[in-house]
């Protein structure tokens, strides 16, 4: 056989193994037995114990397994979970609720009062130091007051109490496992959820199994996983190939893209999130109602919703956003670099000034590039900023500072008000009391009329009353500035099309212990 | 006499004028001088000479930006962001609206002086530190390389990350942590020349004529170090882009709004897919540049090498 013959025979058959390999041109259609759904989110829970989470990611896994008192559905309306009802003495200062019976954690151990009782007290122990104790603010005592009944009580009357019980990170977890990881990181939690937690691949990711003791509806998909893809369009490409079947985030431009893949939903769903810029209010030339107000009016926040978020984020009309019980709308200051040029001039910097923005990257949708159009807008009106970035943890640190140790003068940050009560958005922030480090409010912004108003809505229990004193500490707080308001964010998940019952809530959860697989 | 000159030659004296006569040296030196030589090597070197080409319309088209640019680098136009190459942007638009050919020609600018200034910050630490050590010798010399020792063990953009935390982001603190990153390398390579040219003769009879040790170092020993310093400078100036490309791309070096092509290549990123020209010319460019300094580099290397130049 000549050379040319061999060859040809070698390309033949690999031509032939190449054909029968793929199947000759006639592909059937894989059937895949599906019993593993993969959720890719951005970032990695920074601790899956209740007292040490603090982000919306921890949040999502963590309520898989964790379970609450009481659950806040997609309306912000407040349904049992945990607690099968609840009531309250006439003041507001004692609350007893009914648990559940028949409930088991995840290692057997049985739910009940005492369980409750040690997971709300490890919370409340300053010795924990929980970074969300003051959810818990006013409880005084959590007392037992039958395998199935726990009161719990209250320094003074705290409306929004039911809904600070439904926040995701007071989770019921097995006492058995507070003994053993008293103090200590517990790793994988141990709790009542629909899934329980099987190993956690730190950097990687978690994986779940289903709970077949669970008390409710036993969810159907078998195994869940949730991966962490920091990276935005690495997470859009592992849904893409369908290394993963949902993703978290999913930035606005490659949005419209997968909106015309045949086999992704894309699910735009509100959130509580507002992105504001702060300003350090005790420093030139923030110290100026004016300047404040100025800039304001500088930024075009239409512009940053329609064109870096392509429709999907809402300019903000208040400082907490419209789903918030509480929330009033006052805003938003008109867009007008004349008018804002001639408040600075009348604030005595016709001139502008120069001064430095410190923002996150990646921690919000878009931020750097946010922070980049409010450079160039306010640069416009003579405000010269330079930009700096700063990795997440260092940047809490470096915010979360005692007045008089604070070097920054405006940062861009975020907020959501996650119990959908305004005051958990607006105490927390605008109380004069409430400042860094001990508390939110890193503009350190302080009005007695402001605090008189806020404190009197949280221990009435009459919603119109209530209502009705937001209402006038909001008008206050926007008229003051303390932050260059900018937008309410809007969330965008997407899904393989054959996954069905993924709830997408406006907590910035995405749950699927309703979720199924379809054909 | 004026312009001319009379001049004796083999012919006889001849009458010539200055300018005839300036170039008449000039050609003579260009013939045979040892940097002349280098030059024509260098020339015949067709991968210097590709070098050559694109470092020289890198500097070209940096040093002529504000001629170049169709529009203002940092002007932004939310409502024509993300546009594909075409006739009003070359090479898009970004994700702000901003012009990328415009941005990438003043990123130009800022890459070539990272590149040099760090460079020169570099030699300027590096190489008296490393003559010094290479020429006393004794207990200063193993102090020293010891030193050297430690900061070699760090890859050089670990230690550039390191100062560029301690020092603070910026470009300017970019140049020097990467110029620092460098000093290793050149106290080490001048050491090494210093070691093997302090024991010539001349240098010794420079030394028993009393002249000062400084004086030494400078004028007799360093000049004949010169050319593996010149190599090692056009490789580190390569090596230097790529560490400060690296930074900004960190987020630890260029700061919004300037348009460092790490800084645009990072913006990108996050629209690889919708608009892959975001991170394809800042990407390409890096590689062109530092891919014409490495090509310069090996044909210097060659060129000021005696024995590869008759080969």
């Amino acid at each position: 056989m000549s050379i040319g013959k061999r060859f040809a025979l070698l390309v033949l058959g690999v031509a032939v193994a190449a054909l029968v390999l793929t199947g000759a041109g006639a592909p059937e259609p894989e059937v895949v037995e599906r019993d593993t759904l993969t959720i890719a989110i951005g970032a990695e829970p920074e601790s899956l114990d209740p007292v040490n989470m603090t982000s919306a990611p921890a949040a999502t896994v963590g309520e898989h397994a964790v379970e609450r008192l009481i659950y806040m559905e997609e309306d912000g309306s407040l349904t049992p979970m945990l607690a099968t009802s609840w009531d309250s003495n006439e003041e507001g200062t004692e609350w007893t609720f009914q648990l559940r019976e028949g409930v088991q954690f995840h290692d057997g151990e049985p739910f009940n009062a005492e369980a409750v009782k040690a997971n709300l007290d490890r919370f409340l122990d300053p010795d924990v130091g929980a970074v969300y104790a003051f959810l818990l603010g006013s409880v005084q005592e959590v007392e037992v007051t039958g395998e199935y009944e726990v009161r719990l009580h209250l320094e003074e009357p705290f409306a929004p109490i039911l809904s600070h019980l439904s926040h995701s990170f007071i989770g019921m977890i097995s006492p058995v496992q507070l003994e053993e990881y008293y103090l200590d990181d517990a790793g994988e939690p141990i709790g009542t959820g629909p899934y329980e937690v099987v190993s956690w691949d730190r950097g990687d990711r978690v994986q779940m199994r289903v709970n077949e003791n669970y008390w409710g509806n036993i969810p159907e998909i078998p195994n869940l996983n949730f991966t962490f893809i920091s990276e935005d369009s690495a997470r859009v490409v592992a849904l893409e190939t369908g290394e993963a079947d949902a993703i978290m985030a999913v930035p606005p431009t490659d949005a419209i893209r997968l909106d015309d893949d045949p086999n992704i939903d894309v699910t735009y769903q509100t959130s509580v999130r507002t992105i504001y810029v702060g300003f350090n209010v005790n420093h030139e030339p923030f110290d100026n109602k004016t300047v404040r107000q100025a800039l304001n009016h500088a930024v075009d926040k239409e512009i940053i919703v329609e064109a870096i978020f392509e429709g999907n984020a809402f300019v903000a009309d208040a400082p907490i956003v419209d789903a918030v019980f509480g929330h009033s709308s006052v805003g938003p200051y008109e867009y007008d670099p004349d008018r804002a040029r001639e408040m600075l001039a009348e604030a005595g910097y016709p001139d502008g000034f120069d001064v430095t923005l410190y923002h996150p990257t990646g921690r919000y949708p878009q931020d750097s590039t946010v922070a980049e159009v409010v450079q160039d807008q306010l640069a416009d009106v003579g405000v010269n900023l330079t930009l700096e970035t700063m990795e997440w943890s260092s940047y809490l640190d470096f915010l979360y500072l005692p007045e008089d140790e604070s070097d920054y003068r405006m940062y861009l940050l975020g907020w959501g008000t996650v119990t959908l009560d305004a005051d958990y958005g607006l105490f927390a922030l605008f109380h004069g009391d409430q400042g860094a480090p001990a508390g939110n409010n890193i503009s350190y912004y302080r009005n007695s009329e402001v605090d008189d108003l806020l404190e009197r809505a949280r221990v009435n229990t009459n919603p119109d009353e209530r209502e009705a004193l937001y209402a006038d500490a909001i008008e206050l707080i926007w008229d003051d500035a303390s932050w260059l308001f900018l937008y309410n964010e809007g969330q965008v998940n997407a899904s393989r099309t054959y996954v069905e019952g993924l709830i997408h809530h406006p907590l910035e959860n995405l749950s699927a212990w309703e979720a199924y697989f379809v054909d | 006499m004026g312009t001319v000159e009379q001049v004796e030659t083999s012919e006889g004296i001849v009458v010539r004028s200055r300018r005839e006569l300036w170039w008449e040296r000039l050609r003579h030196w260009f013939r045979n001088s040892e940097w002349s030589q280098v030059a024509r090597h260098l020339l015949r070197n067709r991968g210097a000479l590709i070098g050559l080409v694109i470092i020289g319309t890198f500097v070209l088209a940096a040093v002529f930006a504000p001629y170049l640019a169709t529009h203002n680098p940092l002007e932004t136009s939310l409502t024509t962001r993300l546009m594909g190459p075409g006739s009003e942007h070359w090479l898009g638009s970004d994700e702000l609206g901003r012009d990328l050919f415009s941005r990438m020609l003043y990123g130009g600018r800022i890459s070539l002086n990272i590149g040099l200034i760090s460079v020169l910050i570099g030699v300027a630490i590096g190489v008296p530190v490393g003559a010094v050590s290479g020429y006393y010798g004794g207990k200063l010399d193993i102090i020293t390389q010891r030193f050297i020792d430690i900061m070699i063990a760090f890859p050089g953009i670990l230690l550039a990350i390191v100062v560029v935390t301690v020092l603070g982001v910026g470009v300017q603190n970019v140049m020097i942590a990467v110029g620092i990153a460098s000093v290793p390398i050149y106290a080490r390579l001048v050491r090494g020349s210093v070691l093997s040219v302090k024991e010539q003769s001349y240098v010794k009879a420079a030394r028993a004529a009393g002249i000062s040790d400084f004086a030494i170092i400078f004028r007799h020993v360093l000049p004949n170090c010169l050319a593996p310093i010149i190599v090692q400078s056009t490789f580190q100036i390569a090596t230097a882009i790529l560490w400060a490309a690296g930074l900004s791309f960190l987020g630890l070096g260029a700061q919004a709004p300037m348009p460092e092509w790490g800084r645009i290549l990072s913006q990108g990123r996050g629209y690889m897919r919708m608009a892959p020209h975001l991170t394809t010319f800042p990407g390409l460019a890096i590689l062109l540049m530092v891919l014409g300094f490495n090509l310069l580099g090996d044909g210097l290397r060659d060129a000021l090498d005696p024995k590869s130049r008759g080969r």
